[in-house]
């Protein structure tokens, strides 16, 4: 027992002592935070200037309430657009003379509105930049009401009367579940997602540790010093052992820096109105659990990788068919996520290699029957027990065999005699 | 502890690989307190050999009791081993490192840490202690090695070519160390392909090519059993040539005044000394012993093989 508290001490002092795990643990959400939040408050930010901008209205009837509207339009409490005199002259010379000012740079776009634009509801605008979508569908939607209004207008409606009757609708969507009721407004998906991501990237990247530690022991020999003094039983527990704890504890600093940001961030989302999601107690003990299980039985085959090969270039082939169960789970959550119950979901969610990641997503969205989750961890259980056995023949032979890298059948008979 | 029997036994191992019979039927039994070599041409079966006597092979068939037990976990801790492919994790401090390797041995880390002082000192790698492996230099690297094999006060050494890569001067340090640990009660068991190595240190010798065994004995007994029979004396007047010609001489050679005599097995001398010294005046008259290195290289030829 104390030889394999000392592997686990040295597999996790080693990991959690280095620099990039450091920056892994504290980097690691800042930048998953930024990558979610930065693009909108960017986006929202970097409006600046009001949008130059002309209308052209070869119809005659609906050009100057466009223009109104559109300066009446404000975004963020300012007036976001800037709206220039088409001029004087024929369609054919305004359009000339906009195309021009736009190139010059004097104009951002324009409106067209052509013949027959109420009649068929079409508009163009033409800019040097197109791709400025929250402007566009801003100009899309003042152009759009226009339109509408001047046709109940021509009905004999009253715009704003009618407005009223087609009010939107405002619907409330609540999570009932034992523990009560909550109203949930899109945050609960957005957990799952979260949650199933950093259970993925995890298990990914721990059990990719896992073998580079391997690689590593193997290509400068240390191993064998090691495995003298030890059975190659103890070393390989140990080192799913530590690196396992190094995985929880990453999660666990994620975990409080994610929970110092959910302070933060509640306030800004409370004026917002939308409502963050708690994370009950019972989800993160899941989390936990399903990480392990997670990590045990792909750790147990990226341990495997790391014994056959003797070099991370040679690991790259091999590797392949371990991360492809994991990369397929992970796609599979809209599946489960649309339907958590259904036949399917449940049959993907008892598969030992999707148990960890989709009976957890769908534990983020139902609570599955419980006979369903003790399946799926016995099944799980069953699995990792017998893939590290089969891990640990392929890791005692493999461990001292350099040169060529094995072949497939050449570590299937290292299974069967080692 | 019983000191008068066995440090270790081999009894018809054999290990093959793939087809390819890396030992077979090797017998081999190391007393207590000797200092024993093994020895063989590269791919002999050396490594293959002490592999399996740590474990971390297992024989096809054949037994192994290291210290009384048979080999596995039982012994493991008792026992000190270098294989020939050194290794330390890189990133971990001098000091970590060595108690790690010890606790892996079942010591304490603080005993550990207490005993590996001393030897830091001696070795001139106290100011060492907090760096990474990877800041040392190589030669350096194998002092710490060395250390960690002897750190948990081993009853057998295992050392697989442990000259291998060093300086002069690192070979002289490991022979000093190793010759104290002996010195102490230690049954050291080594490998090795360099001669001089083996004939300077070790009483007991067994060679082995191609994974059987050729010979084995004492030092002593080795030389006088497969050393052949061969004079050489040295002419100061008079012509040798009689001496092509007589009786019980199979060959001769001739350089400068030196003439060197293959007898045949078994036969005296001493007519042939009474018979030169009537007839030439001598400088010199003597016994050539053979070094291991001849008996080896004739040994292994002998056997259909490069040495």
């Amino acid at each position: 027992m104390t030889r394999l508290w000392a592997v686990v001490r040295r597999e996790y002092l080693e990991r959690v002592r280095s620099k990039a795990f450091l920056v892994g643990t504290l980097v690691g959400p800042v930048l998953l935070g930024a990558l979610m939040v930065g693009p909108g408050a960017l986006m929202s930010r970097q409006r600046g200037q009001p949008l130059r901008v002309a209308v052209v209205d070869a119809s005659g009837r609906l050009g100057a309430d466009v223009e109104q509207a559109l300066r009446e339009r404000r975004a963020d409490g300012q007036p976001r657009f800037d709206v220039r005199p088409a001029g004087a002259g024929s369609l054919e010379e305004r359009r000339a003379r906009l195309r021009q000012q736009v190139l010059a740079g004097e104009l951002d776009g324009y409106v067209l509105l052509p013949d027959g634009a109420l009649e068929r509801s079409q508009a163009e605008y033409h800019g040097r930049n197109v791709s400025a979508v929250m402007d566009i569908s801003l100009i899309d939607r003042v152009v759009e009401e226009r339109l509408q209004a001047r046709r109940l207008l021509d009905a004999g409606l009253d715009p704003e009367r009618v407005q009223a009757a087609q009010r939107r609708l405002d619907l409330k969507t609540v999570k009932l579940s034992e523990r009560g009721e909550r109203e949930d407004r899109g945050a609960s998906f957005l957990l799952s997602m979260v949650l199933l991501m950093a259970l993925y990237t995890s298990v990914a990247m721990w059990g990719a540790a896992l073998m580079n530690g391997v690689i590593e022991e193997k290509s400068n020999r240390v191993v064998e010093v090691v495995v003298s003094s030890v059975p190659t039983t103890t070393l390989f527990a140990g080192k799913l052992l530590g690196v396992g704890a190094v995985g929880l504890t990453q999660l666990s600093a994620w975990a409080v820096v994610a929970g110092g940001f959910g302070l933060v961030g509640s306030q800004a989302a409370a004026l917002s109105g939308l409502k963050l999601p708690e994370v009950p107690l019972h989800l993160l003990l899941f989390f936990v659990l399903f990480f392990l299980l997670g990590f045990f039985l792909y750790g147990a085959l990226y341990i495997s990788v790391g014994a056959a090969v003797n070099s991370q270039q040679e690991a790259q082939s091999l590797v392949f068919p371990v991360i492809l169960p994991l990369v397929v789970g992970v796609m599979f959550f809209p599946v489960v996520l649309g339907s958590p119950d259904s036949r399917l979901s449940v049959a993907l969610s008892l598969v030992p290699f999707w148990t960890p990641l989709l009976m957890f997503l769908r534990m983020t969205v139902v609570t599955p029957p419980a006979w369903q989750v003790a399946l799926g961890l016995a099944l799980t259980l069953l699995s990792i027990a017998g893939l590290t056995w089969v891990a640990a023949r392929i890791y005692r032979v493999g461990i001292l065999m350099y040169g060529k890298r094995p072949t497939f059948p050449e570590i299937l008979r290292w299974v069967r005699h080692s | 502890m019983n000191t008068n029997g066995e440090a270790l036994r081999l009894e018809a191992v054999s290990k093959s690989f793939a087809g390819h019979a890396a030992v077979q039927e090797l017998t081999l039994g190391v007393p207590r307190g000797s200092v024993f070599g093994l020895l063989g041409p590269n791919g002999a079966g050396k490594t293959t050999t002490l592999r399996m006597v740590m474990d971390v092979l297992a024989p096809d068939a054949g037994a192994i009791t290291v210290l009384g037990q048979p080999a596995g976990a039982a012994a493991r801790d008792r026992v000190g081993y270098m294989p020939e492919e050194r290794g330390l994790y890189p990133r971990m401090h001098v000091d970590e490192q060595l108690a790690f390797l010890a606790e892996l041995k079942g010591l304490a880390r603080a005993e550990a840490l207490r005993r590996a002082a001393p030897w830091l000192e001696r070795l001139g790698l106290a100011d060492w202690r907090r760096r990474r492996v990877n800041e040392l230099s190589k030669g350096m690297q194998q002092k710490v090695q060395l250390v960690a094999t002897l750190l948990h006060d081993p009853e057998l050494l295992i050392l697989d070519e442990p000259m291998s890569g060093l300086d002069p001067v690192g070979m002289d340090v490991v022979r000093d160390v190793l010759l104290e640990a002996h010195a102490r009660g230690c049954t050291l068991v080594l490998s090795s392909h360099q001669m001089e190595t083996v004939e300077r240190l070790c009483d007991r010798v067994a060679l082995i090519h191609r994974g059987r065994l050729l010979l084995e004995g004492t030092v002593a007994e080795v030389k006088r059993r497969h050393g052949g029979n061969r004079v050489a004396l040295v002419v100061e007047e008079g012509d040798p040539a009689f001496l092509w010609g007589w009786p019980g001489v199979l060959a001769a050679r001739r350089e400068g005044a030196r003439v060197e005599l293959d007898l045949e097995p078994g036969a005296d001398p001493q007519p042939l000394l009474r018979e030169a010294a009537a007839r030439l005046r001598l400088a010199r008259f003597e016994r050539v012993e053979p070094s291991l290195h001849q008996i080896f290289v004739a040994r292994v030829t002998a056997a259909g093989g490069t040495a």
